[in-house]
């Protein structure tokens, strides 16, 4: 999802809205840019692994140069596919019954992967290297029944991006309750932070569509922060908990705070934004930025580093977890190079495979190394990335892998997104609507307890 | 079947070659049509059999497609969003047809002429046709940019209204995506009305003046009855266009907010690719195309009755 999302990024930044006639004809070029090619598999060859990734042109430089060196390494060549629109290619590919041999995509979509049978259960100790992994991360990779089904490779968890140079003119502390950033965000709406004599400027920046779920991607932080969870672990399946007292405080709050309250607390077109067209930040018209840190690189060219700070996440009142994702390594089903397969897997998660990944002159699809042994901010010499991997490792929380969580995210999301629209809504009655719906998706999975 | 006729024989070589040439004139046109049919046949006709195959199973490509009947019918014809979408299909779909076409006549009313500038505006105003629509929601969002920043908003400010949340307000989303679809689709229909107001009897029009007629009763008695065959083609370009729409909506708002404007190709989308619900995506498919397939036959009917009165 990040990927795409980047690589819709890349061809939306821009400078002046008005200048939209050329930025929009470059959408076209960049979409052609970012398409792939047909899968071209060459399945006789036993020493040929085809490998696709979700990935824009720029990542899938920093992928071509990890295969190079292992196809140097041990012999075994790579088909490198990098596909933008993954899960639609990947389920024609499914109808012909002939899938990649290994597939490096988002976490979340284990559960829906696993459900359709695309995915063949991975044995950890058939790793070399397992060990350097932690339990926490090879928990995320756990499918329905109880046996692993991806190997983690990337993680990232969420952390809050403030504009420092705007903070410190208005000479107010960093945010770290929910009051406090609704506080800097109100400053940062009215008290003028760009000093150009205009109130132009907003708060916070909200993907705040239920287009992909968007908006349940985003939100997950908060409801993770007010003590909600989507769904609960019970037994052997789960149950929808979008019904509790905590959900209806949290959501009421987000509802009557940040989309329902005082004008330019978030940017105003949040309700139908999604990452690629919620530019404000980079754009330097708005002050603050949930998000993961796939942005960095983005925000340093077009801010520089001087003027932005990354914090871990404001507490809401159960504390501060952020909502974690990444990408895992999947082995297609019936594939039958099991072997090349595991040396492959081998050397993306070795110190050596994660430290090429992480690095380079392009977008690095690596973010929080899975390799214990690595520490993201001395790999990059940028102290920036420890504030992630301490959101990672101790204040995160990842959506279940094992169900299916495809219609989940889009059922939370229609609902929130509904709920933030309509500033009189019933927020308990829309959420125990909710609760039934997510029923049903857990039901239709045999998963509801 | 001339040369049977100027080289007389015995009967039966004439009745075999008579025979052979008719093959040979029945062959041919089938022959010439060959590419083209199979092109069809493997881009349209074979995924189209196997939409509607697809809508009756819960469809696990690799884990064998399970039959379940009607069921994906029943559960995106009782789904509430479902309706809701139709409902927005409906009025999107109306509103921009029938739009479509007064914004169209009105434009080739202006614009009909061979002057050289009056080409030079055709031109212009043809330009919304052949731009990629995604180009043209993207531009559009930008336009309805709900800040003074954007173009429509700051042209309000100059007049001292405040600035509107086109697309961010449930109650004015849907008719924000009505305008830009009329935008796209007047062009169009402009140049279709202009070819058959080309083709108005001139002295008709010189008889009203000597008249005296008003410029209405020129309009509902001569020019209207006389593009009446360009009307009832742009009517049935609209009839099969009019409820297919998905990029404007899906560039503009992405149905939001809150579903106020999910349309049935949007939920379609939604169920097909962000559910994995290909089966359901597919009944709902199914169904538009059948809905279309009747409105089609629907104004054509009353196309083809009309001409005959």
């Amino acid at each position: 999802m990040r990927d795409r999302r980047r690589c819709i990024d890349m061809r939306l930044r821009r400078g002046r809205r008005l200048a939209a006639a050329l930025a929009t004809s470059g959408l076209l070029f960049g979409t052609a840019a970012c398409g792939s090619g047909s899968g071209s598999a060459r399945a006789g060859d036993p020493n040929t692994l085809e490998v696709w990734t979700r990935s824009d042109p720029d990542s899938a430089q920093t992928y071509k140069r990890v295969f190079a060196a292992f196809t140097e390494k041990t012999g075994i060549k790579i088909d490198y596919q990098p596909v933008m629109n993954f899960d639609q290619q990947l389920q024609s590919r499914a109808s012909t019954k002939d899938l990649p041999d290994v597939m490096i995509n988002d976490t979340a979509l284990m559960g829906s992967y696993q459900g359709q049978g695309l995915l063949k259960p991975v044995t950890p100790a058939s790793i070399a290297g397992h060990g350097e992994i932690t339990a926490k991360s090879w928990s995320s990779t756990v499918g329905r029944d109880g046996r692993h089904y991806g190997i983690p490779y990337s993680r990232q968890a969420m952390t809050l991006f403030v504009r420092k140079d705007w903070r410190e003119k208005l000479g107010l502390p960093q945010p770290k309750t929910w009051q406090d950033t609704l506080a800097l965000a109100k400053a940062f709406a009215t008290r003028d932070p760009d000093g150009d004599g205009k109130r132009d400027t907003y708060g916070m920046v909200v993907p705040g569509s239920a287009q992909n779920g968007y908006v349940a991607w985003w939100g997950a932080s908060w409801l993770w922060q007010g003590g909600v969870r989507i769904v609960e672990k019970e037994g052997t399946g789960y149950r929808p908990a979008m019904d509790s007292a905590a959900a209806l405080r949290t959501v009421t709050w987000m509802k009557d705070n940040l989309f329902c309250g005082d004008n330019g607390v978030i940017q105003p077109s949040a309700l139908t934004s999604v990452t690629a067209n919620t530019t404000n930040f980079q754009d330097g018209n708005a002050g603050m930025y949930l998000t993961g840190p796939y942005n960095i690189s983005t925000f340093d060219k077009a801010l520089g580093k001087a003027t932005y700070e990354v914090l871990p996440a404001p507490a809401g009142p159960a504390g501060n977890d952020v909502l974690a994702d990444g990408e895992n390594i999947y082995f297609g089903a019936r594939t039958g190079k099991a072997k090349q397969e595991q040396a492959l897997a081998a050397f993306l998660i070795s110190p050596e495979g994660q430290t090429l990944a992480m690095t380079g002159d392009h977008q690095p699809v690596v973010r929080i190394p899975v390799n214990s042994t690595l520490d993201a901010a001395k790999v990059r010499g940028d102290a920036r990335w420890s504030v992630v991997q301490k959101a990672y490792e101790d204040d995160s929380q990842q959506f279940p892998n094992a169900p299916d969580w495809a219609p989940i995210k889009q059922d939370t999301a229609d609902s929130l997104n509904a709920l933030f629209t309509y500033c009189g809504s019933d927020v308990k009655a829309g959420l125990k609507e909710l609760n039934d719906t997510l029923a049903g998706d857990l039901k239709d999975q045999d998963l509801l307890k | 079947m001339t040369a049977t006729v100027t080289t007389p024989g015995p009967r039966r070589a004439r009745v075999l070659r008579k025979k052979a040439v008719l093959g040979k004139k029945a062959v041919l046109p089938w022959l010439f049509l060959a590419p083209g049919l199979l092109l069809a046949l493997v881009f349209k006709f074979l995924p189209m059999g196997k939409g509607v195959w697809l809508s009756f199973f819960d469809v696990r490509p690799f884990l064998g497609d399970q039959w379940v009947g009607l069921d994906n019918y029943t559960r995106v014809l009782t789904d509430h969003r479902f309706q809701d979408a139709i409902g927005h299909t409906l009025v999107l779909g109306i509103g921009m047809s029938l739009g479509g076409i007064v914004a169209g006549f009105l434009l080739a009313l202006l614009l009909e002429g061979q002057a050289r500038s009056l080409k030079i505006i055709r031109t212009a105003v043809f330009l919304p046709v052949v731009t990629a629509t995604a180009v043209v929601g993207e531009m559009w969002r930008l336009m309805y940019y709900p800040t003074s920043d954007g173009l429509i908003n700051s042209g309000l400010g100059l007049l001292g209204l405040g600035p509107v949340p086109y697309l961010d307000n449930p109650d004015t989303a849907l008719w924000a995506t009505m305008a830009m679809g009329i935008w796209m689709l007047a062009p169009y229909n402009m140049v279709i009305i202009l070819a058959g107001l080309a083709g108005v009897d001139r002295s008709l029009y010189e008889a009203a003046a000597m008249d005296g007629v008003s410029l209405w009763q020129r309009l509902r008695h001569i020019t209207l009855p006389a593009i009446r065959p360009a009307l009832g083609i742009v009517l049935t370009l609209a009839a099969i266009r009019g409820l297919r729409v998905f990029t404007e909506v899906y560039v503009l708002t992405g149905g939001g907010p809150a579903g106020s404007t999910d349309v049935w190709m949007t939920r379609a989308y939604t169920l097909g690719f962000s559910r994995n619900d290909i089966g359901g995506a597919s009944a709902a498919s199914v169904l538009l195309l059948c809905v279309t397939l009747l409105l089609t036959v629907t104004v054509n009917y009353f196309r083809k009755r009309g001409d005959v009165r």
